[in-house]
């Protein structure tokens, strides 16, 4: 019999270009805030994961050490965009198999202007070698491909991005706050058609931290914490007679139908959901993945305002990668936060009406992808 | 060739294409599992079907279709291409998808479904002064 897992406590700093923060200063203010919103101190600590991506060895170690000297183990996590809610899943799992009862997850990102670094020459892939692919490039051609099976407009992405913008116009962690028309977004800088510049996530600064724990143990600090009841992470998957996918892609279906099956809950019962926007059009595809609507639907699902806070399926609600701006390992602590804050009705101007009592969760890097459902 | 001036030319990145004649011709190199039999691009030398290593190479076909593109507004400070291009995914006969360059459209022409064909391009030299070369896909000529 496995045993329960909750979060109990969730912390993050402000996103942003945070020039002249270490990332020990970022790591820390992001990992007292969320040992505090446990009611724990770092003593109750069992086991740590830092999720990074692009900065020096040693960094899980020298953030960790911010909070607390007391020679538990602490591993460095990386699965690129989706690197925290990775970690969290890695503990999640060893506190479901009796290993420990508390864990804290830091991420923490200093991004760098611009473009990510590749290493060595020699291992770079033969799209970045010859600069043919772009990020937005990814979910540039999907977007195309969507618009010509399903007839599917900008507009529609468009709409995704309105609607990050605005939410997150009500999230003082959010780096870009400025509301936009669908018209200033569509005609915002192309950067690869049909994704204008007000469509994509640009890097950012950032830290988040999140306190896993035993249902059990959790009782000495709450009542009602947000219990984690499935999860599924997973890499990119090769299903013979079905067509090989050249962009790096999570199974997002695959992922989803397992947190589905682990958690017992449909995608009717959801009632706010985080999904990985690195550009609006994800939104729209995403929603089919994950089960909201059929392929082909997604499009229409998010013009129709159904993501809107107060639509069917608020998603996003804290402005998501768009508005919030993206500190690749610090960016899955961040969406487990907005549903924490949600779930328990402390999120503000941008709370979800009716005491939405279930969220699900979904964070993709590179290939790898997250699922998680979440209830209190 | 003129001049009997050649200079050498060499793929941009190993194991995916071969070039024959004088470097602007060849093909994409496909991997089939002798085992199962089902193919791969890039070059796989573990098959992610069946786990056998016991992989050949099989030249892919030169034509395909556009499966989807954009027109890219943005691209990487230094790199081969510079914006805009036209870059997307062109499936092969055999239903491989290939991630490459597309060129010769003018940028409202470019259509999904059009035919193209393979060819090759000097993306770069190195510092032995080798040509650097890439392949692309560019419409079908009639």
């Amino acid at each position: 019999m496995q045993k329960e897992v909750v979060i109990l406590g969730v912390g993050m700093t402000k996103f942003g270009r945070l020039t002249g923060r270490t990332l020990a200063h970022m790591a820390r203010e992001a990992g007292l805030m969320a040992l505090k919103d446990a009611g724990v101190n770092y003593g109750d600590i069992q086991v740590g994961f830092c999720s990074h991506c692009l900065q020096p060895l040693g960094t899980g170690m020298e953030c960790f050490a911010q909070l607390g000297m007391t020679g538990i183990p602490v591993t460095n996590v990386e699965v690129a965009c989706a690197s925290h809610t990775r970690a969290v899943i890695l503990a999640a799992e060893m506190i479901a198999a009796g290993a420990y009862d508390m864990a804290l997850v830091i991420g923490v990102e200093k991004m760098p202007r611009g473009g990510i670094p590749w290493g060595d020459r020699s291992d770079m892939p033969y799209e970045y070698l010859t600069g043919i692919l772009p990020m937005p490039g990814v979910y540039a051609i999907q977007a195309v491909e969507h618009m010509h099976k399903y007839g599917t407009k900008p507009e529609y992405f468009a709409k995704a991005a309105e609607k990050a913008h605005r939410n997150g116009s009500l999230n003082p962690n959010a780096t870009y706050r400025d509301v936009y028309t669908l018209e200033e977004i569509m005609n915002s800088r192309m950067i690869c058609q049909p994704l204008t510049m007000l469509m994509c996530s640009a890097n950012a600064d950032g830290a988040s931290a999140t306190v896993i724990c035993s249902k059990k143990r959790a009782r000495r600090y709450t009542n009602k914490p947000m219990r984690l009841v499935g999860w599924a992470g997973g890499n990119p998957m090769y299903v013979k007679g079905k067509p090989n996918n050249p962009l790096p892609e999570a199974p997002n279906e695959y992922l989803a139908k397992k947190v589905y099956e682990m958690s017992g809950i449909e995608p009717n019962d959801v009632k706010i959901l985080q999904l990985h926007d690195a550009f609006s059009a994800a939104e729209v595809f995403l929603l089919e993945e994950l089960g909201f609507c059929l392929h082909g639907e997604g499009g229409l699902f998010v013009w129709e305002g159904k993501t809107e806070i107060n639509g069917k399926v608020p998603t996003n609600t804290d402005g998501g990668l768009i508005s919030c701006g993206h500190p690749i390992g610090a960016t899955g602590g961040r969406m487990i936060a907005e549903l924490c804050w949600q779930l328990r009705g402390a999120a503000g101007k941008r709370q979800v009406p009716g005491n939405p009592d279930v969220a699900m969760l979904h964070n993709q890097g590179l290939g790898g992808g997250n699922v998680m459902m979440f209830t209190i | 060739m003129p001049n009997g001036e050649m200079k050498k030319r060499i793929p941009i990145k190993n194991i995916l294409f071969k070039l024959t004649g004088d470097g602007y011709d060849g093909y994409l190199i496909g991997s089939r599992c002798k085992a199962c039999g089902e193919i791969f691009f890039p070059k796989r030398f573990v098959c992610a079907n069946c786990f056998s290593e016991e992989i050949e190479e099989v030249p892919l076909d030169k034509m395909g279709k556009i499966l989807s593109y954009t027109i890219a507004q943005t691209g990487f400070p230094g790199a081969s291409v510079t914006p805009p291009f036209i870059t997307g995914i062109v499936e092969l006969p055999n239903k491989l998808q290939i991630l490459t360059l597309i060129t010769g459209y003018d940028f409202d022409k470019v259509k999904i479904g059009s035919e193209v064909n393979l060819y090759f391009w000097k993306a770069g030299e190195d510092d032995e002064g080798r040509e650097l070369m890439a392949y692309a896909f560019r419409p079908t000529q009639k």
